[in-house]
């Protein structure tokens, strides 16, 4: 197998996915969004995300802050408005994305690129615009005002990041093995007509797993 | 330091190169020890879990270790950073463990490409210090003892057999093979099954083909899959005069005054990284073309002082990867007749088709003469869901979510059918394509890591550009809706060979026609560095047909010379 690295075919932006495969991880596909780029751009408007970006990118994230009742309201408030239940397949609540979310943020190397505290300050940043603009918090605004604060954000590539974040880990617990508490008994894949493979991961063999247990006795 | 291990024969790695010699060395008696850094996984612990590959569970980590990459920036400059794209399975049995197994040989006129072709400007080529004649036999070996699956067809580029067919049939194949057979046919085109190493039916105690449609880059849960771990390493260790030493990470080759080598020290990775030492009579090192280089230049010594091998610094020079691109065909579910876009959408058998119509080009539209061309392989890339979904929810520079997010997913996974095919042709060898040691990075253990410097020539783009060309041309035969090709120049980093390539000149070679380091008398290099070029197609099963070959000549030396029985 020829691995893709590099091509610039189709039109979804692929070199997104082959830095993934071929290794980079996704703080640096992060970087290639704009993150890194685009912050100088944001210095006057946003200082607040400024500030959360430079800790993600310096890695001096320690918090061990958790979700609280409210931002755990608002994140799933924000991930309804990016996979809603419309009527033609599961939405981010069928998918139990709010879970996923938050066992998946719990992952070392997610962990290390410190994406729970900017998906938190996100919250936070995401609440100050709501009110100052629709003058209400986000999870008591009406679907298409809602929309209308995403679309906002998305605009500064902080915000652009922040979403783009959500939605990596929100497709994550559509299409990943229900082992892993999204995808709610394959919910996802039959919405999408997916054959998954066979065996299956289960419990006790999940990639978690096989990266801490020590087989040398085997 | 302590002497922990004695041997006859020390591999260092255990991929295509290494097992072979395990595998022959062992059942003849010798004491053999498989030095691998990786641990040791079984059939039953490769689930077909994506997160497996995503979060790199089986590969060497980046923060431990990883390679500098120096690739051309097409104004002269290069660009310069580290990655962990070239790690391809860092367990026992290798990257082969996470191959597609595509077994093509290699034919008559890719052992003397110069004399075939004539020298191009500004590339390496030489002719190999062997026939291939002298390697059939150890195909033909390949093809029953690994197991390789397929049937040969009569064509033009046919390579000559000593046998009439492959030892076992073709694995199951996919509908979509008919209407390939179709389409080139109506091309005055040859289409060929593809060989695979794969079993169809089970054999030495592994299972057959599962046909879960999750193969490649997935570990093989049924054994099928020919990897050194299966196919050869598992049976090694059943005589009893094998053992395989996991997490020894080998970091150096002592030599003594006469340049041969003592022993070979490695980090214990399951004992708090310390060091250990390993003493044998007869060397092998078969870690991948560019950390058996790094390993050279690294075990400096009296006679070695610029590396083992390295007197007239041929080490890690002249490598190679596989030249060409990959191409697309998409059909749309919608304007297809239910049948025919119920049998397209079908998952678990193989595509399995390939064509070397070009393996030699005659077109004057290109040159004046015949030159070197390729092979394509149509294929399935394993299937990996959230890979795709998670490019699609950028529509250009915009992210998309809500209602559209999700119809364009449901869309690309239920309204259309995408095919693939890969071009191989040669990445001539020329003086900037090569490994050195980067003497700033280092590795976990403070080594200097390997620098890959990946120059490519101008040749390998005209003749992958050919080649792409006919593939959309037979996609578009087939009926695709849409259909692209690209032509690459990035290096492919699960298909690396040469750094260390054989010759009968130790001036422009590292190891002679045996594959024994020149000046090195108990070292030999059997994975893929040996190689010269690399053919126009994946080069496992050459590795693998040469580690037998180069098996048989340690076999013959270490019953000549007594010195070397214990």
């Amino acid at each position: 197998m020829l691995t893709d690295k590099g091509l610039k075919s189709g039109s979804n932006k692929p070199e997104r996915v082959s830095a993934y495969s071929c290794g980079l991880n996704r703080r640096a596909f992060l970087r290639q969004t704009g993150a890194g780029a685009m912050l100088l751009g944001l210095l006057g408007a946003k200082p607040g995300v400024v500030v959360a970006a430079d800790k993600v990118e310096a890695e001096t994230v320690s918090s061990e802050e958790d979700f609280s009742f409210h931002a755990q309201a608002v994140i799933e408030a924000v991930q309804m408005q990016l996979f809603p239940d419309d009527g033609d397949g599961p939405s981010a609540r069928d998918l139990n994305a709010f879970r996923y979310l938050t066992w998946a943020l719990e992952d070392p190397d997610n962990k290390a690129d410190g994406d729970k505290v900017f998906i938190l300050q996100g919250v936070g940043w995401l609440e100050e615009l709501a009110k100052s603009t629709q003058g209400s918090s986000f999870i008591k605004l009406g679907a298409s005002e809602q929309d209308a604060v995403l679309k906002q954000i998305s605009k500064s590539s902080a915000g652009e990041n922040w979403l783009s974040l959500l939605l990596y880990y929100l497709l994550e617990s559509l299409t990943l093995d229900p082992v892993y508490g999204g995808n709610t008994d394959g919910i996802g894949w039959q919405w999408l007509e997916h054959q998954p493979g066979f065996p299956r991961p289960v419990e006790g063999k999940t990639y978690l797993d096989f990266s801490s247990v020590n087989l040398n006795e085997k | 330091m302590k002497s922990s291990k004695q041997f006859d024969i020390c591999i260092v790695g255990s991929g295509a190169g290494a097992g072979p010699i395990a595998y022959e060395l062992a059942r003849a008696g010798f004491k053999v020890g498989v030095l691998e850094k990786g641990k040791w996984f079984k059939e039953e612990d490769f689930f077909k879990d994506e997160q497996l590959a995503r979060h790199s569970v089986f590969r060497s980590q980046f923060k431990d270790e990883r390679h500098t990459l120096e690739e051309p920036n097409g104004d002269g400059s290069w660009s310069s950073d580290t990655t962990s794209q070239f790690w391809g399975g860092n367990i026992v049995g290798g990257a082969t463990n996470f191959m597609s197994a595509y077994f093509h040989r290699l034919k008559p006129q890719d052992f003397r490409l110069v004399s075939e072709y004539g020298a191009i400007k500004g590339a390496n080529n030489v002719d190999w210090p062997i026939s291939y004649d002298e390697l059939e036999p150890y195909y033909a070996k390949v093809e029953q003892v690994v197991g390789v699956s397929g049937k040969v067809v009569n064509h033009p580029q046919l390579e000559p057999r000593s046998t009439k067919d492959f030892p076992f049939p073709p694995t199951a194949e996919h509908p979509v093979a008919q209407r390939f057979d179709i389409a080139c046919k109506s091309l005055k085109l040859h289409p060929l099954p593809m060989a695979r190493g794969i079993l169809s039916i089970p054999f030495n105690g592994r299972l057959s083909c599962e046909y879960s449609g999750y193969c490649g880059n997935y570990g093989c849960h049924s054994g099928a899959k020919a990897s050194s771990r299966a196919a050869l390493l598992d049976s090694a260790v059943k005589t009893g005069h094998c053992e395989i030493v996991t997490q020894a990470k080998v970091y150096r080759l002592n030599t003594d005054e006469s340049g041969n080598i003592t022993s070979a020290d490695y980090f214990d990775l399951a004992d708090g990284d310390s060091s250990k030492r390993v003493t044998a009579k007869l060397f092998v090192v078969a870690c991948y073309s560019i950390e058996s280089a790094r390993l050279l230049l690294s075990s400096t010594g009296v006679k070695h002082p610029n590396g083992i091998g390295n007197r007239y610094q041929q080490v890690g020079k002249n490598l190679h990867c596989c030249a060409g691109g990959t191409g697309h065909g998409v059909f749309k579910m919608d304007k297809l007749k239910e049948l025919e876009a119920k049998q397209l959408k079908v998952r678990g058998p193989f595509f399995n088709r390939a064509l070397q119509d070009w393996y030699e080009i005659d077109d004057s539209a290109v040159s004046g003469k015949p030159i070197k061309g390729g092979t394509l392989d149509f294929v399935f890339d394993p299937p990996s869901p959230t890979g795709a979904t998670s490019s699609l929810k950028w529509q250009g520079d915009n992210l998309l979510w809500g209602t559209p997010l999700k119809q364009k997913i449901k869309s690309h996974f239920t309204q259309s059918k995408d095919f693939k095919f890969e071009v191989f042709c040669d990445w001539l060898t020329n003086d900037e394509c090569y490994v050195s040691l980067d003497t700033q990075e280092k590795d976990r253990w403070g080594q200097n890591v390997a620098k890959v410097r990946a120059g490519f020539h101008p040749h390998d783009e005209k003749v992958a550009q050919y080649l792409v060309d006919r593939g959309v041309e037979v996609m578009k035969a087939m009926g695709a809706h849409k259909s692209w090709g690209n032509v690459f120049t990035q290096p492919t980093s699960n298909l690396v060979a040469g750094g260390c390539r054989f010759g009968d000149d130790p001036k422009t070679s590292v190891l002679d026609k045996n594959c024994r380091v020149h000046d090195c008398d108990n070292l030999y290099v059997t994975d893929g560095s040996f190689m010269p070029n690399g053919g126009s197609v994946t080069p496992t099963f050459t590795i693998y047909a040469n580690a037998f070959r180069v098996a048989d000549k340690m076999l013959e030396r270490m019953r000549a010379d007594v010195s070397l029985i214990s």
